[in-house]
């Protein structure tokens, strides 16, 4: 078999090697539907004999290795409900993942994606998906993407949107949105829809006013979590969040607020420069 | 009516129908009673014999010899047959009347009237044999004749002693009956027939029928305005309280009736649901009692019946809609936590599914971890994040200091 051009030494990588088949056969001796293939240095699914053979498995972590593709027939592991590839170098996804279905939580966090297969929002039970660190952006989704009406958390922080669909209304039960550290220069007041929402993480953006329609959103509940710093906030917001989030909160379903709103809308002023340089991140690199 | 007395003055028999001179009203009046009479549908008289002092010849004879003696005998004439007394003669002297002593006689056998005792009838003297045979009542219960108090009533004649209650045997001569179906009946037990009738009870106390809400007390049924508070006397209504205050004692011996307002500050426990005081099993919870059926989910209100609840902003709720309304749904498998519940970075977990967001492996309560995106990851994994990712989360919880710190210890 190919091993990766990247492999740098035989020795460490022999034995990386072996540890990945000796989880592998251990698993099947056992019968452990829990697969934990993370932090072995594989770089191709080659390197995992046998793995896409193991239909019973319901979780496979391969977190923390070199792997550049996901081939399609990991799809065939039928009975997975959670797939981890967190902390790898993927550029490439089958399109054959968004089949899967039972898959339940997908985590691609801090990878090298620049685009999701078209098609990709076709997950049939997805609750939880991670991508977290990636290369994404408004443009790099696929037009089904907000059809995953079975989301409860998506987490694209550390990400390149600018802008962010209005059809995020259609993720009716999502509970969590991550955007943090993106260059979104605005928010869709469709979020205000998501009657679930409790966590909303948009630091480290371009925003410089919120819409009025995410007053509607508990932001004060115990569960809730909303954090907004980091912004370029107009000063009345930035004073509201000074003050605390119930503040903004009730700041944001005033009627003073609502005029401002509209007054600065029609004002249409300058969108604030990318503050984050991003060159240096890890998933930048081809 | 049979019995007429026409010539004697004797007080003992009143005229017929002339109820309001009998004994029987003349007691009811002298007692203040305010009875209506007219429920006492039967006819009362009393039918002794005349003539208890049996005729006393001698006497008879002095008292005519010195009454009369001066007088002639030609002037006196016999009752009966109209002639005149002989001489040495002896004449019976009845009711202001004289006989010959032959002539005072039954008038249907024609003999003298065993120690003297006779009855009257329509003007003429009957001994007691024929008396009875051709005019006195027979009581209807035990086919007697009746001497004395005859109690006309069911179309028949009776006993004092015979005429009862056909459903409790009490005697209704003095008391007066009630018709009820061809019975005659005790106003007790007409009024339970009456009332069983309609559905109703009748109070134990007064035996009239309960319209309202009857009061139960020591196993029986009274209106409740017989009855007075025991503590503060006030008269009491149907929502008055039967106290068992004793529980070792027989069950209704010692009950007591208490007003709700009493009954309440006795330190009975109320149903903080229902407001009722609780009887039986007391639960305890919410800083309150509750009937054991009355302690029910917030939400779906099915009663706990001893099953784990929880409590939240002073109501309970089962642990499916705890969960379901207040969040305590595991993040990762998005089920009600059943166990205990692992609550960190504003989610709960399963204890079991508490993991680092990395590399799935498994943290407890000691695992130190990171929280990135308020996702938890374990050091190692953090570690293995990219410096320039490190270095801005450290920056921007550097800048928001109250926040925890990036260490989460």
């Amino acid at each position: 078999m190919e091993t990766a051009p990247s492999s740098v030494s035989c020795l460490p990588h022999q034995t990386k090697m072996s540890k990945a088949k000796k989880v592998l056969e251990e698993a099947r001796e056992i019968q452990n539907p829990e697969l934990d293939l993370f932090d072995k240095g594989v770089a191709t699914f080659e390197e995992m004999p046998g793995l896409l053979n193991m239909t019973n498995i319901t979780r496979l972590t391969l977190s923390l290795n070199r792997l550049k593709s996901v081939p399609p027939g990991l799809a065939n592991l039928t009975n997975l409900e959670i797939i981890n590839l967190a902390n790898n170098q993927i550029e490439d996804l089958p399109l054959s993942l968004s089949s899967m279905p039972k898959l339940r939580i997908l985590n691609l966090s801090i990878n090298r994606l620049y685009t999701l297969p078209r098609g990709f929002g076709a997950f049939p039970v997805l609750e939880i998906l991670d991508l977290t660190y990636n290369n994404l952006k408004e443009d790099s989704l696929p037009g089904n993407f907000f059809m995953m009406e079975t989301l409860r958390a998506l987490y694209l922080g550390d990400n390149d949107f600018e802008k962010l669909p209005p059809e995020i209304k259609n993720l009716k039960n999502l509970e969590i949105l991550g955007l943090r550290e993106n260059d979104l220069i605005e928010l869709p007041k469709e979020i205000g829809e998501l009657s679930r929402l409790r966590e909303l993480h948009v630091q480290g953006n371009r925003l410089t006013i919120i819409p009025p329609e995410l007053g509607n959103l508990d932001m004060s509940s115990n569960k809730a979590a909303f954090r907004f710093e980091g912004n370029e906030w107009v000063q009345p917001i930035a004073d509201q969040l000074q003050l605390g989030i119930n503040h903004l909160q009730d700041y944001l379903r005033s009627e003073t607020y609502r005029i401002l709103y509209n007054r600065y809308l029609t004002n249409k002023p300058p969108v604030p420069p990318p503050c984050v340089d991003k060159a240096k991140k890890v998933s930048r690199i081809r | 009516m049979m019995m007429v007395n026409q010539k004697d003055a004797s007080p003992r028999i009143p005229r017929l129908g002339a109820i309001e001179n009998s004994s029987l009203a003349q007691r009811r009046a002298s007692k203040g009673s305010k009875d209506d009479l007219s429920y006492y549908r039967y006819e009362e008289y009393d039918n002794v014999p005349l003539t208890p002092k049996p005729i006393n010849e001698q006497s008879l004879k002095v008292s005519w010899v010195t009454n009369i003696a001066n007088m002639s005998r030609d002037n006196m004439l016999c009752s009966k047959c109209g002639e005149g007394f002989e001489a040495q003669e002896k004449i019976v002297n009845s009711t202001g009347q004289l006989w010959h002593q032959q002539c005072f006689v039954c008038a249907q056998c024609f003999r003298e009237f065993a120690d003297g005792v006779f009855y009257e009838y329509d003007g003429r003297k009957y001994c007691e044999h024929d008396f009875h045979v051709l005019f006195a009542p027979c009581c209807q219960r035990c086919g007697t004749f009746i001497i004395g108090r005859v109690i006309k009533a069911m179309n028949s004649s009776w006993h004092a002693e015979c005429f009862r209650c056909e459903m409790c045997q009490l005697e209704l001569a003095d008391t007066g009956f009630i018709k009820n179906g061809g019975r005659a009946l005790c106003h007790e037990c007409n009024a339970k027939v009456k009332a069983i009738g309609l559905g109703k009870y009748v109070c134990h106390k007064c035996h009239s029928m309960i319209d309202d809400q009857p009061l139960k007390f020591r196993g029986e049924v009274y209106h409740p305005y017989h009855f007075n508070c025991t503590a503060c006397g006030v008269e009491l209504d149907a929502n008055a309280r039967e106290v068992r205050n004793r529980p070792g004692l027989a069950k209704n011996d010692t009950n007591e009736l208490y007003c709700l307002r009493c009954h309440d500050k006795m330190g009975v426990p109320i149903c903080g649901a229902c407001r009722r005081p609780i009887e039986e099993r007391v639960v305890t919870a919410l800083g309150k009692h509750w009937h054991v059926e009355h302690f029910v989910c917030a939400k779906c209100e099915k009663p706990f019946f001893g099953h784990r609840h929880y409590e939240k902003k002073g109501l309970a709720y089962c642990e499916t809609h705890y969960h379901q309304l207040f969040g305590n749904l595991c993040h990762h498998c998005n089920q009600v936590i059943a166990g205990d519940v692992f609550t960190a970075l504003n989610k709960a977990w399963c204890v079991h599914h508490f993991a680092c967001s990395v590399c799935d492996q498994k943290m407890n309560q000691k695992t130190k971890f990171y929280e990135c995106d308020l996702k938890p990851v374990c050091k190692k994994c953090y570690e293995r994040f990219p410096k320039e990712l490190r270095n801005r989360l450290r920056r921007q919880h550097e800048a928001t200091p109250r926040r925890a710190p990036t260490p989460s210890d």
